[in-house]
């Protein structure tokens, strides 16, 4: 198959692959999809953030539902199958507000603007290089990634799909 | 493997089954006289769950949807939820106001308004019957509607009831009109593990160790 594994990231979930690979975050909405890739080790991973923060009091159940622990546990994984942090660049989509329409929808505690903001801060403190990122506003978001071309597009019911960005340098053409 | 699917006893279990299948008939009623159709439901579907796992329980995950949103304040917290497949939420407007907007993207102040009502009037009516059942203060809570994938609905409605707190359990349930009504919805509801226990507490029912 020209487009390798497919790959479905859900909530809370951490997927990497070397080689032809798709990866699917579907319906971010406050969630968080966060893609790295390392080019010269032929490298991606994704993470589907729920939460910013870890509960201090509590065990962390899966690693990826937080920003603070499911950044570093994808860069290892990442790092096992050869990558190496420094080289990577990411891409971000996610961290909406969709309940658009009601009188508190507003005043709501914004879970999905305190991801990206939590994403963004974890990622500035790793120097780590942000190639593209489409986050806020109140339209659900599912992000793709194909690896071979290294093509990041995100689908929204009311925009349809436009692309968010190229992570390979050198675009290459599709393997057939 | 998830802490946070916490067990209930038996009598737990059947307790909130009881419960909320009483409540959601009262809301499933609320509807049937809002609409003038008949309206019938599932049998709810109690499950401890791990939270990420409810997005996929509810119909066709990459389905369009409207999902309204309510929640829950008082001695019990939590989250309620409804979510109405796209065409179905048109048929509801189309019973309600006499016309439907086209697409995701035509919905004006009116038509948000008619779902914001919908969410009032089925949520309270579920709240207040067990509200009635279990001497608790309950309140329902402004709604919020949100248009977008079943998945993306869900899944933010989880995100905001882990927030709050670690969740004990969701129940789910699907109405459906009859006769000449082909009208679908999901009814989802998250409330907070102490929010539970106090609810135990209220019905005399011992806390599983």
């Amino acid at each position: 198959m020209s487009t390798g594994t497919q790959l479905l990231v859900g909530m809370a979930d951490i997927k990497v692959a070397k080689g032809p690979a798709t990866f699917t975050c579907l319906g971010l909405g406050s969630c968080i999809g966060l893609v790295a890739f390392d080019e010269q080790a032929d490298v991606w991973g994704m993470v589907h953030i729920m939460l910013p923060e870890a509960f201090k009091d509590k065990p962390v159940d899966k690693v990826g539902k937080f920003a603070n622990t499911g950044i570093p546990a994808m860069i290892a994984e990442m790092e096992k199958l050869g990558a190496n942090p420094s080289r990577m660049v990411m891409a971000l989509a996610g961290g909406a507000q969709v309940f658009k329409f009601g009188s508190a929808a507003s005043s709501r505690l914004d879970v999905g603007a305190r991801n990206a903001e939590a994403t963004l801060e974890i990622l500035r403190g790793m120097r780590a290089k942000i190639s593209a990122q489409d986050t806020g506003g109140s339209s659900g978001r599912t992000m793709i990634v194909k690896s071979d071309t290294g093509v990041v597009t995100v689908r929204t019911v009311h925009g349809g799909e436009t692309e968010l960005c190229c992570l390979r340098r050198g675009r290459r053409s599709v393997a057939a | 493997m998830s802490e946070q699917t916490h067990q209930f006893g038996l009598m737990e279990m059947s307790a909130i089954r009881e419960m909320s299948n009483i409540g959601l008939g009262h809301a499933t009623t609320a509807l049937a006289n809002m609409t003038g159709k008949s309206f019938n439901m599932e049998i709810p579907n109690v499950e401890t769950v791990a939270l990420e796992q409810v997005p996929l329980m509810m119909g066709n995950p990459e389905e369009v949807a409207v999902g309204i949103c309510m929640p829950i304040d008082g001695d019990i917290t939590g989250h309620t939820a409804f979510l109405f497949p796209w065409e179905s939420a048109q048929d509801l407007w189309r019973m309600l106001i006499g016309t439907a907007p086209e697409t995701p993207g035509d919905i004006d102040e009116l038509a948000a308004s008619v779902m914001l009502e919908i969410g009032n009037i089925v949520s309270s009516s579920f709240l207040n019957a067990i509200s009635d059942m279990s001497n608790l203060k309950l309140h329902a809570t402004p709604p919020m509607v949100s248009v977008d994938l079943v998945y993306t609905i869900a899944a933010s409605i989880v995100a905001e009831a882990e927030m709050d707190e670690a969740i004990a359990l969701a129940l789910e349930t699907r109405l459906y009109g009859m006769d000449d009504c082909a009208t679908t919805g999901y009814f989802l509801c998250v409330p907070t593990l102490s929010g539970l226990n106090q609810l135990f507490r209220a019905l005399g029912i011992a806390e599983a160790a």
